[in-house]
């Protein structure tokens, strides 16, 4: 490994305290953010333009999140509901081949705001939000089973190994915190399918990999010190200090020893600067009541648990958060291939109320404009039953929203044919978003590279456009 | 960085490293060399567009090969005229300020730099001379003293008078021999992944020399722990796992026992060559090895390796399922044995490398054509012998009934049945009805595979059978295919030759306990419940059935039929000694289910009289069939239908070339079988031309994993990549030679390993000399020993062996991951799996689960390769998760109050002393006057904490593990000094 590798590996967004500073006072206070030389290749250079947002918070439904039922709604599918599907298509041949008639949607759409964007009665509070977001409805996935489309999503490649969408983020313009990591990942109890690989740093150095963040317990693994008195644990980290010293003394500048002192400092800040990020006691009763603290659903409570430790993370200045569903065990929550009525409205319940409190009070304290907010699915359902009353999965047409930071507000971009299925005008794929996401954060996607296997390989491999449809 | 290296001596070895000084024609070399200096700037700036790929060739230029680059031109000139740079239209373009004739274009951001373009100058200037890529030239000898040729077994190895060469010419002083203690524990956890006892250290240090260095390398070469250590090495190669990850995460059977024969196979110094046969052709050899302790057979378990790719759960495409194993097949197989990207030929000929599609596609047909198939895991050498024993008891058996009973029944009556029938199974038109896939009643299995013992090489026909449990015998005139033709609980399968799925069902008339029928599509193995219209029948009936696949969602996939005695579900075999199947026909329809004549009932004999004479035969026929039987198994590769695969044009996996690709090695090395033989898979054949001494990389590409395992980076850096776009190697003399010694002595790696150690090299200090630093500050030159941080398994192996708790039981089933209360939640379908105990029961990590979505945060957070791909190399990585893990993770608490209780079972000691003990447990040294001063200061901290007496501290067990802790947590435990 080269020196410099090295470095940036053990950097990671983090300055370097002076050894000594480890056991003064002012390790607990605010340290000015310090120039990170060395940290990434865009710090070097500064970013390729001049970006519309510092950070990215991405709301992740996993499963596939009917965009029949949500936000593109399809008349059509009431007139012919019964009917079958065969009929109006060559059918792709779906997961299950367990496919019943053409059926509406078991909910009703409605108008919001001066956009006039539809949104069915499934998002009541996101609904009121619509004037902030941009709606792309021709969304297209390459492929139907979930882990694939899960790895695409973040990784923009269908298999494990590849580094997730944060740590390039991350690689690319270091983090703003020097006492958190700046890829979190704020998991509400599961992991989608495909499992954890999807939020690592793959090829990239390992600490650009997302740190798992709980919202209730236990923050972070390992934040919780096994002392039984801290003044046990301030005389352990004196003694080490005092011992890695002497052998640096001894052996001299030695860039591994010197790292893995350097993170010793930082994780004892990460010790006192996560759990005083989880203590939301300082937080107004009306904030939490936006998020939906006080709601009867427990996973209501849960998500909003999340959504406010999302714009905490933010607010601290960190880069990507991403925002896993509620529902503890369950890694793909939103896959109906069966209950449709009864799952969805359980789903979209739980989310609803504290997304539209995380757009509200991002705006209200000025973050908005400085946050993009992303809430993606990995693809949508199909407009014809599986069984009787679920659908099975939609690649060819699906929705997502952004918000914020540099978007243009109030927006529909892209459309589906008349039964949601294939995408009409605007076919936008996963590298688009991401290419865009960069975009927004002030890198050409197309000059984030990564030297690996011979190559210079990037998040959106050989593809991605620019979604300019959606930019403010 | 400051440019203080001779000039001369980095063009000479080759190393792009930093930057070029200002005057472009100072410091040129003498002689340019293709290889280490120009080949270099074309694969970087040109070969994008002018090298050997095809499809984005500009220009018609091609400047891959000599008689392409002096060519003349579409529009004209040359672009390279040996001998005249001034007529070499390349000079002129790269020179050229003219953004329209520039090169490379400026929208490509590349740009040579003006000694990169005065190098190709003179290179044109002396010719231009050509040479093939260094990696496919044949190792040569280098030319070596007199003295260093004969073989001495001093320890004066040529690899230090290799480097010495170096060290004089940039002007190196290469660090002293580091101190014993730090060469006791480097070796140790080197060799063996553990740290040396504190005996061992005290003994090693006060009687150093360098006969106690030899024998304490022989010491650790030999040990058991040496295999654990190199076996997991070798796992990050082949990309060990035992579960398929995706949505269900599915154990594949009996994966570890793969990783038992790789430590075996470390242990008892299997030659490399020998183990590359084994993992590509193991149940091809035609004389397998065998154990020579257990008497079992090793060779077979070599391929399970290829069977530890990942699996999806419920692919829509099985054709494009089929298509990414595959890859994952080839891109481990090229990498791991021949450090080539064959992988990105898949699409288009490689960019950089000589590698057409058409290898990739050899190579796909060859693993298109093997089968993924259970294999019992303890084949014993005379399990042949016993098989003949139980035939022989059977026949005696069968002599005495045919003495005892009324002569058979004539099967005159049934044979007319079958002759009757034998119109059915005929060439057929493709509209017929229907059409036999296989009939067994005629006695043959025609062109399906019989692998196993269980089916034998024919089925079974005009014989008597024996049936255990009801204790008579059936004679059987019409033929079927019978697992139990022997015995039952034999293992077997018989497999069909691959078809196009034309009808809409198939048709299987079986009988049996516990057997398995499986409709193999696009050789996909886990199947569940009723995917793609049901693709497998358990069968457990012992009356004759028909059992029916519906083929509709199939139709024009390539699929075989697989039937197994024993219970086969997503690649776990449980087989019961009891188990059989037999098969009569099997038959593809349209519409209705065809009539077919049946066959006969089978008579039964009757034996009316003399039990007791019988019991004693049948007792000796269980006993001999029960020394046969078998219930282990692991997943590895069997022969199939060879099979010769078109091209996916540009990768498509739903278009395929007419033609078909003939089996072959990589074409640009000439090794192996002059005629690659085109029946079969060709695995064999392929395997063996990476172990033919005439192919150029593979002793240097497995004598450079040994070499970076024990230096910590290879003479190659790029251990997976020999091909244009890996690094030149730093010691080319140095890396041949040790290619040649590796061969010379039998591909005996533990040899090759041996005389790394015993380089002055290898027993460097840490310490780094500032002036070196100066002239080579990545150590490229080996002026020390850089220091390496321990590889995940280290660390937890270490501790546990240190505090006592190690367990060093070796092999069996892997210990469960504890998932940590933060974890567990991380749940899918029927998951989380079992957590396992905290201190892994104390085992070693190499027995620890390798479940792919479940894998160990410790071992991740300290740089365990998540197994997708070939990993020589494994990422050093600097965490504050790292930190945090040494902190505050349970494991390492719990494992310093285990030491500290061990420790504290000897009373009657100084504190002094037992903080001596600790260090030397620990760091395999004694503290120093000032570090026992501050462990001393520091204790009586926590014991005013702790509100401790003196007398308290001594033997209070808190204290004493938060020391422990502390150790642990020193920079020095987790790194080679």
């Amino acid at each position: 490994m080269s020196r410099r590798r090295m470095l940036r590996m053990a950097a990671n967004g983090f300055g370097s305290l002076a050894l000594t500073g480890l056991m003064h006072q002012e390790i607990f206070g605010k340290d000015a953010p310090s120039k990170l030389a060395g940290n990434s290749p865009l710090l070097d250079q500064g970013p390729h333009y001049s970006p519309k947002a510092k950070s990215i918070i991405f709301i992740f439904l996993s499963g596939g999140m009917s965009h029949i039922d949500t936000f593109d709604p399809k008349p059509r599918l009431i007139k012919e509901h019964g009917e079958d599907p065969g009929k109006k298509y060559k059918l792709d041949p779906t997961q299950f081949n367990e496919n019943g008639t053409i059926m509406a949607s078991p909910w009703e759409f409605r108008q919001y705001g001066e956009s006039g964007i539809w949104v069915s009665d499934l998002f009541p509070n996101i609904a009121t939000c619509v004037d902030d977001i941009a709606l792309i409805r021709s969304m297209y996935a390459d492929l139907p089973e979930h882990a694939n489309a899960n790895f695409i999503m973040h990784t923009g490649m269908s298999d494990r190994g590849s580094p997730s969408m944060g740590a390039w983020i991350n690689y690319g313009l270091g983090s703003e915190n020097q006492n958190l990591p700046g890829f979190v990942v704020v998991h509400g109890g599961s992991m989608p399918l495909g499992g954890i690989d999807m939020l690592k740093s793959g090829y990239l150095p390992v600490s650009y990999q997302a740190s798992l963040l709980k919202a209730q317990g236990e923050p972070l693994a390992n934040i919780q010190p096994q002392e039984e008195e801290q003044l046990l644990q301030l005389a352990k980290l004196k003694y080490l200090s005092k011992a890695d010293k002497r052998l640096l003394d001894h052996m001299g500048p030695v860039d591994e020893l010197e790292s893995a002192i350097r993170n010793y400092e930082l994780a004892f800040r990460m010790q006192a600067s996560v759990p005083e990020l989880s203590d939301i006691s300082g937080e107004t009763k009306a904030t939490k009541q936006l998020y939906g603290f006080d709601s009867q659903d427990e996973h209501t409570r849960n998500y909003a648990a999340q959504c406010l430790l999302a714009r905490r993370l933010v607010e601290r200045g960190v880069r990507f958060v991403e925002i896993t569903d509620p529902f503890p065990g369950n890694p793909n929550p939103w896959d109906q291939h069966g209950n449709l009525k009864k799952d969805h409205e359980r789903n979209a319940h739980a989310i609803d109320q504290p997304i539209a409190g995380l757009l509200k009070d991002l705006k209200a304290r000025g973050l908005l404009e400085e946050t993009l907010v992303v809430f993606a699915t990995e693809f949508g359902r199909t407009f014809f039953a599986q069984g009787t009353h679920g659908r099975d999965h939609n690649t060819t047409a699906f929705s997502i929203w952004l918000a914020g930071a540099g978007i243009k507000a109030g927006t529909i971009y892209g459309s589906s044919d008349e039964y949601g299925y294939r995408v009409l005008e605007n076919k936008t794929t996963i590298p688009d978003l991401h290419a865009t996401m960069l975009h927004l954060l002030g890198i050409d996607h197309k000059r984030l590279t990564y030297p690996f296997k011979g190559r210079d390989v990037r998040l959106t491999d050989v593809h991605g456009e620019l979604i300019e449809g959606i930019l403010a | 960085m400051k440019w203080v290296l001779p000039i001369a001596a980095v063009f000479i070895l080759g190393l792009t490293i930093g930057c070029w000084p200002e005057d472009a024609h100072s410091g040129l070399p003498d002689r340019v060399d293709f290889n280490y200096h120009i080949r270099p700037i074309l694969s970087q700036n040109c070969y994008a567009c002018h090298g050997p790929d095809e499809s984005t060739r500009e220009a018609g230029l091609q400047l891959d090969g000599w008689e392409n680059a002096t060519a003349p031109l579409e529009d004209g000139g040359y672009a390279i005229v040996p001998g005249k740079p001034h007529k070499s239209l390349l000079v002129d373009r790269v020179n050229s300020p003219d953004p329209e004739h520039q090169m490379p274009p400026p929208d490509s951001k590349k740009r040579l730099t003006a000694h990169q373009i005065a190098l190709l100058e003179r290179w044109i200037d002396q010719g231009a001379e050509w040479k093939p890529h260094w990696a496919f030239i044949l190792p040569e000898q280098p030319k070596l003293p007199r003295a260093l040729k004969q073989e001495s077994p001093t320890p004066t190895t040529v690899i230090d008078h290799l480097l010495e060469a170096e060290y004089k010419r940039l002007g190196l002083h290469p660090s002293s021999e580091a101190r014993p203690s730090s060469l006791i524990r480097r070796l140790s956890y080197i060799l063996t992944g553990l740290p040396p006892g504190p005996e061992e250290v005290q003994a090693f240090v006060e009687n150093y020399s360098p006969e106690s260095y030899e024998q304490a390398v022989e010491a650790y070469l030999s040990s058991p722990h040496f295999g654990e250590r190199w076996a997991r090495h070798w796992m990050d190669v082949i990309r060990y796992a035992e579960s398929t990850g995706h949505e269900t995460d599915d154990l594949i059977g009996g994966a570890w026992r793969y990783r038992d024969y790789l430590i075996r196979a470390f242990n008892e110094d299997l030659p490399y060559d020998q183990l590359v046969l084994e993992h590509l052709a193991g149940d091809l050899m035609e004389s397998p090895r065998y154990h020579p302790e257990t008497g079992l057979n090793e060779s077979i378990l070599g391929t399970a390796f290829l069977c530890m790719g990942e699996a999806k759960n419920f692919p829509v495409s099985l054709k494009q399922e089929e298509t990414e194993r595959i890859h994952t097949m080839i891109d481990v197989t090229s990498t791991a044995f021949q450090a080539l990207t064959v992988g990105c030929a898949r699409c288009h000929d490689h960019k950089f490398d000589p590698i057409p599609t058409k290898d990739y596609y050899a190579m796909y047909g060859m693993f298109e054509g093997s089968r993924i198939s259970p294999w019992p895991a303890r084949i014993h050498l005379d399990f042949e012998e016993k098989l003949d024993h139980v035939e022989e008891a059977k026949q005696a058996l069968f002599r005495w009934i045919e003495h005892q009973s009324p002569s058979p029944p004539s099967p005159a009556v049934h044979r007319v049945s079958l002759e009757l029938d034998a119109n059915d199974h005929g060439p057929q038109a493709a509209d017929s009805l229907y059409r036999f896939l296989g009939d067994f009643r005629n006695g043959s299995f025609g062109d399906w595979f019989s692998d196993g013992w269980a089916f034998g090489s024919e089925a079974v026909y005009e014989e008597a059978i024996f049936n255990r449990s009801s204790r008579q015998f059936q004679w059987v005139e019409n033929g079927y295919a019978s697992s139990r033709r022997l015995v039952p609980g034999l293992f077997g399968a018989l497999r069909s030759p691959n078809y196009v799925m034309e009808y809409d069902s198939l048709l299987v008339r079986a009988r049996g306990h516990k057997g398995t029928i499986r409709l193999i599509v696009e050789n996909y193995q886990i199947s569940k419940g009723n995917q793609y219209g049901g693709v497998q029948h358990f069968v457990d009936d012992r009356e004759w059935k028909e059992y029916v696949f519906d083929l509709s969602l199939l139709k024009g996939s390539k699929a075989y039929l697989e039937c197994m005695p024993g219970t086969y579900h997503t690649q776990n075999l449980d087989l019961r000694a009891e188990d059989y199947i037999e098969i009569e026909y099997v038959v593809a329809f349209n519409g209705i289910r065809p009539e077919l004549s049946l066959a006969k009932e089978t008579s039964q004999i009757r034996i009316d009289h003399s039990p007791i004479q019988l019991d004693a035969w049948i007792r000796s026929y269980d006993s001999l069939s029960l020394s046969v039987y078998d219930s282990t198994h692991f997943v590895g590769l069997a022969k199939g239908d060879p099979v010769f695969s078109p091209v996916a044009v540009r990768g498509n996996y739903n278009h395929w070339s007419e033609d078909r690709v003939p089996h072959g090695f990589l074409s640009t090395i000439q090794a192996g079988p002059t005629e690659f033989p085109q029946d079969g898979s060709g695995r064999l054949a392929w395997a063996q031309s990476v172990v033919d001494p005439e192919n150029p990389l593979t002793a240097r590409i497995m004598v450079n994993r040994l070499w970076h395992y024990l230096f910590g980076k290879g003479l190659v850096e790029t251990m997976d990549n020999f091909g244009v776009q890996g690094k030149l190697p730093s010691h080319p003399q140095l890396l041949d030679y040790l290619a040649l010694r590796f061969i010379e002595e039998g591909w005996s790696m533990k040899r090759m390993i041996r005389y790394m150690v015993m380089s002055d090299a290898f027993r460097r200090s840490t310490q780094a000399d500032s002036l070196n630093l100066a002239i080579d500050a990545e150590n490229v030159y080996l002026h020390h020993y850089s220091v390496r941080r321990l590889e995940a398994e280290a660390i937890r192996d270490g501790v546990l062996a240190i505090s006592g708790r190690l367990d060093s039981s070796m092999y069996g089933q892997p210990i469960p991951v504890d998932y940590m209360p933060f974890l567990t939640s991380f749940k899918t379908h029927k998951l989380p799996p079992e957590s396992g105990p905290l201190d892994g029961a104390g085992r070693r990590s190499v027995y620890q689960m390798v479940r792919r979505n479940y894998i160990n945060p410790l071992m991740i957070t300290f740089d365990t390769p998540v197994p997708f791909e070939t990993v020589g190399q494994r990422t050093v990585s600097y965490t504050p998760a790292q930190s945090l893990s040494l902190l505050n993770d349970p494991f390492f608490h719990q494992q310093a109050q285990h030491w500290a209780k061990t420790m504290l079972r000897e009373e009657s000691i100084t504190i002094e002393n037992r903080i001596q003990k600790l260090y030397l447990h620990a760091f395999a040294r004694k503290p120093s006057d000032p570090e026992m001063l501050e462990a001393l200061e520091y204790l009586q901290m926590i014991a005013r904490t702790y509100s401790l007496s003196l007398a308290g501290m001594e033997q209070d067990s808190r204290l004493w593990a938060d020391y422990c802790h502390s150790l642990f947590n020193l920079k020095e435990f987790i790194h080679l000094l």
